[in-house]
């Protein structure tokens, strides 16, 4: 008997063996870099690997202690101290401590770290578009940090910034083992050598166009991860990869096209999955340097002639909310009103007081390529032509290869275009200040207002929740009111799970998704 | 003969010389570089200028005037071409831009995949075009002449995309016989020998590895197949009808020889040359790879990598991708005009 229950015994921890749970994610591309790469196929396997200071909350942009077990400001907010997690080490035995903290944000903020590698080409993009500029270019904001103690790390800043928690909990800020990068070199990050970290996951293994392996990490500091194994695939068909998910050869699928909604949630053996709003919008800019665009009543008859709910009704469905406003759901400084309801007769008015009663030829631009805010930009474009000639403003539509688009609607070049954005971190700042501020990033719409400019770095560097949000929405009756670009769709995008898959639960933010948490029944 | 292969292949240096310029100036002509993608949206002047100067983008093209003045001749060809051309000759092809990975390397990973089911799609192209298109001949004008060239016609016309999207959900998701996509089921390891995994599953003696790295070919050579099966099949039905009006046929014939006899021996293996040029020709345009059936199939070839490359201005990996690809393609056809002596003994090269 007592044999029998050993065979038995034996048996089933050996059936459980065979059964090591692998759990498939396909995603349209393998990444590019677990280093440095800005793209979600690349943050999405490297969140699972390493971790920043800061987290998010389940399925939120709320953000929450991670490695950092609490934080505080100085008075003035330009120094900010974080205390870290005791315990904690990276998966190659490396302990992580303030010096592994100093060691990471030095070797991004410092193009002349000898572990930035930028001699060899590598290049923290992230960077710049979050902090404004590298160490010791014009208005860079890190300007150092001090270990304090084994545990405690004090990060300078050149001027008061009220946020820097959120800045930090951006899918590319994770720490990684200052040994590793030492030992890696330049091609740290790459399929050759992976990336070290303190998370639930451990690199195994990556085979260029073909899949990238995870393990679980046993000795994980907090609860340790459902499944055994985390296996990324590259599928970049958006059609192959819902077919893989329903013959059950991968088990979560993101990113699928908006037409499949209905195929997915018929489907039983299926579950579909996103959040409830992504923090992306798409706009329609209008460059200012291109007459009659110059006149603010113009910009408004346009936004009165399009009929956004019609719009989003169409191409988005389930999948996508009007956007009225830059700073999507979930933020704060929001007016949430419609300041341009739907009225080709108000439009047209506005257009005769402009002195265009007959209206005018123009050019309107759409992207060659899908984005995640604009999944088909070229039936959207349509759409809003004919909506536009309806009111007479008779658009041409045009378009240009991707690469050259980026550069041409930054030169003004296009009287009316298509673009968007999708968040870096979960603040408002970042949906204001890479379009409107005075160090904005690309001037897509001919945009020079000193106010706005001005509460846009008062709304930086203010202090309480409450203040800031005053200010923001400030900032936003300004963008109503003059109108520089008309946003139209909060997207959100379209995931699909195998029906015994729980736990994988999408993050506003896109790569900020843990897998620690997801079962396989 | 060993003195025209000489020849033929001396003649490659100009050839792919003349390829390596273009290669270089084409990408480099368009507007738009690879800062601007890297930066997409997000693309400040100050950090995109960083950037190029980083990447080494504004480093002289061709001949370095300023090194030049420093360091003479040497310091003149310090240039973006020469230094590709040189490093080119020495078999470095550079890193890619975006990934810092030796483009050699992913070159080595991507080539035996699209060498691998191209052979695989000309095979299926093959033994499905030329029995094909010789009944076509032997049945001219009648129905069954008529309906297989319709067949070829509509396969040529048929979008790849859509006949993969259809193949895989009537196999893969509706039949479950074959797997949607990839090479290899993501349970097995592979531990590349040739990386041509059929191959390599053999050699290794694993029957299952085999067995997988097949069902996996399947429906992706079938797709790709399509477009040479169309031609090879009206090449061949052409040129056996040209083949059976000759006078040997008649011969043959009149001498009382089988049908069968006559097709197989004497009339097949004459109007096979022309074929064989056509097989050959398709099967370099193959290997240069095939985007749409390597993206649908996430089969992860040559064509896609290079497509990519393209749009990020990716120029390392365009210009090691062009490069060796055009080389390829000529040694195809070398190997081409080879193979007519070997069919035909009345070719001779000298």
């Amino acid at each position: 008997m007592k044999k029998l229950a050993l065979l038995l015994l034996s048996l089933l921890a050996f059936w459980s063996v065979a059964n090591a749970q692998t759990l498939v994610f396909g995603q349209s591309r393998l990444p590019i870099s677990l280093d440095t790469a800005t793209d979600g196929n690349s943050l999405t396997v490297g969140y699972q690997i390493v971790e920043n200071l800061v987290g998010f909350k389940e399925s939120s942009a709320e953000i929450e202690p991670l490695l950092a077990e609490s934080w505080e400001a100085s008075e003035d907010a330009k120094s900010w101290t974080f205390h870290l997690r005791q315990g904690v080490s990276f998966t190659d035995g490396t302990p992580f401590n303030a010096e592994a903290v100093k060691f990471n944000i030095d070797r991004w903020n410092n193009q002349d770290n000898p572990y930035a590698f930028a001699a060899e080409g590598k290049d923290f993009t992230a960077w710049p578009s979050i902090f404004t500029n590298f160490y010791g270019e014009e208005g860079y904001i890190v300007e150092s940090v001090d270990v304090v103690d084994e545990y405690t790390a004090q990060i300078n800043l050149t001027r008061p910034l009220g946020y820097l928690p959120q800045l930090l909990a951006a899918a590319y800020f994770g720490m990684h083992s200052p040994k590793a990068v030492m030992e890696s070199g330049f091609e740290y990050g790459g399929p050759t050598k992976g990336v070290v970290g303190t998370g639930p996951f451990v690199f195994v293994e990556w085979i260029d166009g073909d899949r990238l392996t995870l393990d679980r990490n046993e000795d994980y500091w907090g609860e340790n991860a459902k499944v055994e194994k985390l296996v990324f695939r590259g599928i970049e068909e958006a059609a192959t990869r819902l077919a893989e998910l329903e013959a059950g050869s991968i088990d979560i699928a993101v990113n699928l096209s908006p037409d499949d909604y209905e195929a997915v949630s018929n489907n039983a053996d299926l579950k579909v999955v996103f959040p409830d709003a992504d923090l992306r919008v798409g706009y329609v800019g209008m460059h200012q340097a291109n007459k009659p665009f110059d006149d603010v009543r113009v910009r408004q008859a346009l936004a009165y002639a399009i009929d956004k709910d019609a719009i989003v009704e169409a191409f988005y469905g389930e999948l996508g909310a009007v956007a009225n406003e830059f700073i999507p759901p979930s933020l704060i400084g929001r007016l949430e009103n419609d300041p341009y309801p739907y009225d080709p007769e108000k439009a047209k008015e506005l257009l005769a007081e402009a002195g265009y009663a007959d209206g005018f030829d123009t050019q309107f631009w759409y992207m060659p390529v899908s984005r995640p805010y604009y999944p088909n930009p070229k039936d959207v474009a349509e759409a809003i032509a004919s909506m536009l000639s309806e009111v007479g403003i008779n658009a041409e539509l045009m378009t240009e290869d991707w690469g050259i688009y980026l550069d041409d609607y930054a030169l003004g070049k296009f009287p009316i275009y298509m673009l968007g954005w999708s968040a870096d971190f979960a603040d408002s700042d970042n949906f204001i200040s890479p379009f409107f501020s005075r160090t904005q990033g690309p001037d897509g719409f001919g945009w020079n207002n000193a106010e706005a400019f001005d509460l846009i770095e008062a709304a930086q560097s203010a202090g309480t929740v409450e203040e800031r949000t005053a200010i923001y929405q400030q900032i936003e009756q300004i963008l109503y009111d003059e109108l520089p670009a008309m946003p139209l769709v909060n997207p959100r995008s379209l995931s699909a799970t195998r029906a015994n898959i729980e736990g994988f639960l999408p993050n506003p933010l896109g790569s900020t998704v843990p897998f620690r948490t997801i079962t396989k029944n | 003969m060993s003195a025209y292969i000489i020849r033929r292949l001396l003649g490659l240096i100009p050839v792919l010389f003349g390829i390596s310029l273009l290669v270089f100036i084409i990408p480099r002509a368009v507007r738009g570089d690879p800062a601007t993608i890297i930066l997409g949206e997000r693309a400040e002047p100050a950090t995109l200028e960083r950037l190029r100067e980083q990447l080494g983008l504004n480093r002289p093209l061709f001949f370095n005037q300023e090194g030049f003045q420093e360091k003479g001749i040497a310091g003149l060809f310090d240039s973006q071409y020469f230094q590709f051309l040189s490093k080119a000759l020495r078999g470095d092809l550079g890193r890619s831009i975006f990934r810092l990975t030796q483009v050699r390397d992913e070159l080595a990973q991507r080539f035996p995949a699209t060498f691998e089911l191209s052979i695989v799609a000309m095979f299926f192209a093959f033994i499905i075009g030329v029995p094909a298109g010789v009944i076509a001949a032997l049945n001219r004008g009648k129905l069954l002449d008529t309906g297989i060239m319709f067949a070829a016609l509509a396969g040529v016309s048929f979008p790849v995309f859509w006949l993969a999207i259809i193949l895989i959900y009537a196999f893969s998701v509706n039949l479950g016989w074959l797997p949607p996509s990839g090479r290899i089921d993501i349970s097995f390891e592979i531990n590349p020998i040739t990386r041509l995994y059929v191959l390599d599953g053999l050699l290794r003696g694993d029957v299952r590895f085999t067995l997988n790295a097949i069902k996996h070919l399947v429906l992706p050579s079938i797709a790709l197949g399509t477009i040479p099966l169309a031609i090879i099949v009206r090449m061949t039905r052409s040129s056996m009808l040209e083949v059976l009006g000759q006078d040997y046929v008649r011969t043959a014939r009149a001498k009382g020889l089988k049908q069968r006899l006559v097709i197989n021996k004497h009339a097949l293996r004459n109007a096979l040359l022309p074929v064989i040029t056509v097989i050959g020709l398709s099967f370099g345009g193959l290997l240069s790879g095939a985007i749409l059936t390597e993206t649908v199939f996430a089969w992860p070839g040559i064509g896609k990598w290079v497509y990519d490359a393209i749009a990020a201005r990716d120029y390392p990996i365009i210009q090691g991708g062009v490069l060796f690809v055009a080389f390829i393609f000529v040694i195809v056809n070398l190997l081409v005009d080879l193979s007519y002596a070997l069919i035909d003994p009345r070719i001779q090269y000298s």
